[in-house]
């Protein structure tokens, strides 16, 4: 089960070669999941490490981007005076675009780097090939619960991510700039919408951008060279593809659900 | 290593409870849903020749605060009347029958709601009944057309005569701005520019001679077609038994208005109902020219 690609020097078909591998390899997880329903622990335990463990910073994280854009947006929207639609503007953008994107490169920051550099070191460490010996299935023991994690985990992080935002900016709004409490609320409750917004938006994106990092994530660890350089590498390269992968496919999710 | 696991368990469990409780919040407490979160409710239909910018689940109001929300906005095919189903909690039950049921906008350039105001009628309006007297949203455009008085297509201009008029500010009134009379194009504006000795601005208008009759006292004035369009010069016909010829001068002139004194005495004023109380006044612009 050797799923190491040979060196290849040009960037196109290297890329290329790339996107193919983990298009394939996530047939194979896919294919998993049946076997890995065994070590359902294992995948509780990994939904702990990337979801529960990423919760200070995706909270600290919308905190401060749910008072930014308020604090940005009541300045530009005072000159119409309009301040009073920026809880609106603050919840809208947050759940359309910021949100999901913005925890998802956290989530590649946090999480997927992790993961990577675990199973790239359980293959540097020959653990990978120790469970194929065991008659372990790797695949289905430590990447599927992988994947699975950070599938469940992300709409879970993106929905604290924008409840963080929106209390954000209405500490900003409300408690610091003074726009009124029921009119930030009314305006808000008027213009999102459930489906268009809510579920579209932060489930629908939150869930393809945790499949693409989380895909990403397991993929480099299993590909990487078993040396301490290659293990450094894959995750540099989870984080690059990912953040590539989350803005690129952001673009076309919202083309379409939009 | 149990003892490890059952605390992961407990974490991860605790990780989906916020998550999920999050999703709620959002769902419930920042979106339309919780617009919607009223008890038992009736509706009421009403007719309005414009609804503006209504849109559907805009708030309906009785005395400012909410009582319900526009349910529907349908256009019967072969009628130019919008049908506008409002829906109203069952709480407010008592509305009398020949209440008027009015779109306002909520600020400048605020959202669009329905607000009903009460009738004296003993009568309560049924449920599924219909609220007949309605007053539709005023485009902001038939607002500034009543108080300004502007309007009208450009003609082809045939022969003309000129006459010069001085204005102490112009505003930006330019070379090729429109001169009316009554509303109606009779010429252009030929020349603006400064007097070097008298410190003013002098104009020259061209008026077709069709128009050979203008009483050499009227006044020409500076407006502003709507709120941000272009200014014209338009003519007050005056009583005089002379007629303007070529060459003449106009000595009634009235400059361009500044929009801060616009606003000022539009508020000062109040609505365009008043207009006919301003009209004697040579600086209100609110009368028709």
């Amino acid at each position: 089960m050797n799923m190491r690609e040979p060196q290849r020097h040009n960037v196109v078909s290297q890329s290329l070669a790339q996107i193919g591998a983990s298009g394939l390899f996530l047939l194979t997880l896919l294919a998993a999941i049946p076997r890995s329903m065994r070590y359902f622990r294992e995948t509780v335990r990994q939904l702990w490490f990337v979801g529960a463990m990423s919760l200070t910073i995706i909270m600290v994280c919308g905190l401060f981007v749910g008072m930014v854009l308020m604090l940005q947006l009541y300045h530009v929207l005072s000159i119409f005076g309009g301040t009073s639609a920026s809880g609106m503007v603050v919840a809208l953008s947050v759940y359309r675009e910021l949100g999901p994107v913005v925890t998802a490169l956290l989530f590649a920051g946090r999480a997927g780097t992790a993961v990577t550099a675990e199973i790239g070191l359980m293959r540097a460490t020959d653990q990978i090939d120790a469970m194929e010996m065991m008659a372990v299935d790797p695949i289905a023991y430590v990447a599927t619960p992988r994947f699975l994690a950070g599938l469940i985990a992300m709409p879970l992080l993106c929905c604290v991510f924008c409840a963080m935002a929106v209390f954000g900016g209405h500490l900003v709004g409300v408690t610091w700039l003074g726009i009124d409490n029921g009119t930030f609320w009314s305006n808000m409750t008027a213009v999102v919408d459930v489906r268009t917004d809510i579920v579209n938006g932060v489930l629908l994106k939150s869930l393809a951008f945790g499949a693409v990092v989380s895909l990403i994530a397991v993929f480099q660890g299993f590909t990487t060279p078993p040396t301490s350089e290659g293990v450094a590498y894959a995750t540099t390269r989870t984080v690059v593809a990912s953040s590539i992968a989350i803005l690129a496919l952001d673009f076309v999710l919202t083309a379409f659900l939009m | 290593m149990s003892q490890q696991r059952s605390s992961y368990a407990v974490g991860t469990g605790l990780f989906i409870v916020l998550g999920f409780a999050a999703l709620a919040y959002l769902a419930t407490q920042t979106s339309s849903v919780a617009n919607v979160r009223q008890g038992d409710s009736y509706t009421v239909d009403a007719q309005f020749t414009n609804i503006g910018q209504l849109k559907e689940r805009a708030p309906v109001k009785i005395a400012g605060v909410r009582v319900g929300q526009v349910q529907s906005i349908t256009l019967q095919p072969g009628h130019d009347v919008a049908d506008v189903k409002l829906s109203i909690d069952k709480n407010y039950n008592a509305i009398p029958q020949d209440s008027v049921a009015t779109i306002f906008t909520s600020g400048l350039l605020g959202d669009q709601y329905v607000g009903i105001e009460y009738g004296s009628a003993k009568q309560a309006v049924a449920a599924g009944g219909t609220l007949a007297r309605t007053k539709s949203t005023q485009p902001l455009e038939e607002m500034l057309g009543k108080f300004f008085g502007a309007g009208g297509v450009v003609d082809n201009v045939g022969g003309s005569y000129v006459v010069k008029a001085d204005f102490s500010n112009v505003g930006s009134l330019s070379a090729g701005a429109p001169v009316k009379m009554a509303g109606v194009v009779i010429g252009n504006v030929v020349s603006v520019h400064a007097d070097p000795v008298k410190l003013n601005a002098q104009v020259v208008l061209a008026i077709d001679k069709r128009y050979n009759a203008i009483p050499d006292d009227s006044a020409a004035a500076v407006f502003t077609s709507g709120l941000i369009g272009t200014q014209y010069v338009a003519i007050q016909p005056g009583g005089s038994p002379d007629v303007l010829k070529d060459g003449d001068e106009m000595i009634l002139t009235q400059s361009a208005m500044q929009l801060e004194d616009l606003i000022g005495k539009f508020l000062v004023n109040g609505s365009s109902d008043k207009k006919d109380a301003g009209d004697g006044k040579s600086d209100t612009p609110a009368g028709k020219h």
